[in-house]
């Protein structure tokens, strides 16, 4: 008789929607009419970490460094499509709600976001208190999301050596800040420093934000590029002289979007935020010289 | 009714994986003795060995390793081959061409034995058999 009759279905709604880490949350339960035969009813507070992973063989893997040969240049090769998005569940206080005779009728539960929380972004994680029933018949798993935003004072950052990604150095770029730590939506304004070493040909100068996700997994093979994005390219100047022993400053202002993911580290992924300056000798077989300073992005208003 | 977790304390953060870099190379173990043998003939013979040629459908999802296997099984020969022409190349370079280059280098490593008699010694320790 009970066979197919339909059991009661759960609603898991969390007040307030946007919390900041060391804020209380508080999680409603609620079931339209009362659920039976459950044995347990499980309240989870975690997260869902977005991340990308290898799932195909061995990253080192004589094949793999086949394709990596220099006549298999510009072909996709055999490796392509190796690496794929994913998502994992990973859980923070666990609670057990109250179970009556085999009925759940509902219960509700607090959190305290904790200080290390990742903030909540499509890149890196999404929170939720999660509600699993086990029960006779078929479980119940649903789940209420909230969003962790990251203010100021949540964002524990230490400086990090800027890092030369391009070039050989002839000039020295100096990325200076007034600040490591800013906000989405805020415009970055700093200047470049450029000390240049020797007598070098006149230089064209931009600057760009961009975002990185590194892929740290705890069982799965770790994805060589975590995947990530990055801004439009400003450009700074054109015929800017590089003699030696006259440095430049150029002055920049760069905006950061509005809907900017805030720096964090979840378990399997981690965001980071950097400014990458870009400067073009006019003589082309000078090259270019590129420095990347790492900078920290928050987004509680 | 209402459930409080347990400890009002915060929960410690969860331990983080690792990142490629921090695990170091990814092989299987057939792999990795072949990369570990210092022996060039224990090595090529190594690297002909079917356990060898099989493990690198290694780390894939079922079915689809085992598909890779299959192929890797009707290669095999041809792998043979190429691993015994690469091995027959190998052998002409140290036959042919090495005598030539190291008589031509031969006034170079006299003159660094004589001038610089530490770092010529240091050099050779680093390219000697160990």
């Amino acid at each position: 008789m009970g066979l197919f009759k339909p059991s009661g279905a759960a609603k898991v709604s969390v007040t307030p929607e946007v919390v900041r880490p060391r804020q209380t949350v508080t999680a409603t339960v609620t079931a339209d009419k009362a659920i039976d035969k459950v044995s347990a009813a499980t309240l989870e507070w975690g997260y869902t970490n977005f991340y990308r992973y290898r799932w195909a063989g061995r990253a080192d893997s004589t094949a793999v460094q086949m394709n990596d040969s220099w006549w298999m240049l510009g072909e996709v090769g055999t490796d392509a499509g190796s690496e794929k998005d994913v998502d994992d569940w990973v859980g923070v206080t666990k609670v057990e709600l109250p179970v009556a005779s085999g009925q759940f009728t509902g219960g509700s539960s607090s959190f305290t976001v904790p200080s290390w929380a990742p903030g909540s972004s499509d890149m890196l994680a999404r929170w939720s208190a999660r509600l699993t029933i086990e029960r006779g018949g078929r479980d119940v798993d649903t789940r209420g999301d909230f969003t962790v935003v990251i203010g100021r004072d949540n964002i524990e950052f230490d400086d990090e050596p800027p890092a030369r990604t391009g070039g050989d150095g002839k000039t020295d770029i100096e990325i200076v800040l007034p600040s490591l730590v800013f906000r989405a939506g805020e415009s970055i304004n700093g200047h470049l420093i450029l000390t240049p070493h020797v007598d070098m040909s006149d230089a064209e100068l931009s600057i760009h934000w961009g975002q990185r996700q590194i892929s740290h997994p705890l069982v799965r093979t770790p994805a060589a590029g975590g995947g990530g994005a990055r801004g439009d390219t400003i450009k700074l100047g054109k015929g800017i002289p590089l003699r030696n022993g006259t440095p430049v400053t150029v002055p920049f202002a760069v905006p950061l979007p509005e809907d900017a993911p805030p720096t964090g580290t979840a378990v399997h992924s981690t965001l980071l935020w950097f400014l990458e300056a870009t400067l073009m000798y006019s003589k082309w077989t000078q090259g270019i010289e590129q420095v990347r300073r790492q900078i920290a992005v928050f987004n509680a208003s | 009714m209402t459930a409080v977790p347990p400890d009002t304390n915060e929960p410690p953060p969860p331990q983080r994986g690792l990142t490629r870099e921090e695990r170091g190379r990814d092989v299987s173990e057939a792999q990795a003795e072949v990369e570990a043998e210092t022996s060039k003939v224990q090595q090529y013979l190594k690297a002909m060995s079917p356990r060898y040629v099989l493990s690198m459908a290694e780390g894939y999802p079922v079915v689809i390793k085992q598909f890779l296997q299959f192929c890797l099984i009707i290669i095999y020969p041809a792998w043979v081959f190429a691993v015994l022409v690469g091995a027959a190349m190998h052998l002409l370079f140290y036959v042919t061409v090495y005598p030539v280059l190291w008589l031509l280098f031969w006034p170079v490593r006299a003159w660094q034995k004589k001038n610089n008699p530490e770092e010529y010694e240091a050099t050779r320790q680093k390219f000697a058999k160990k």
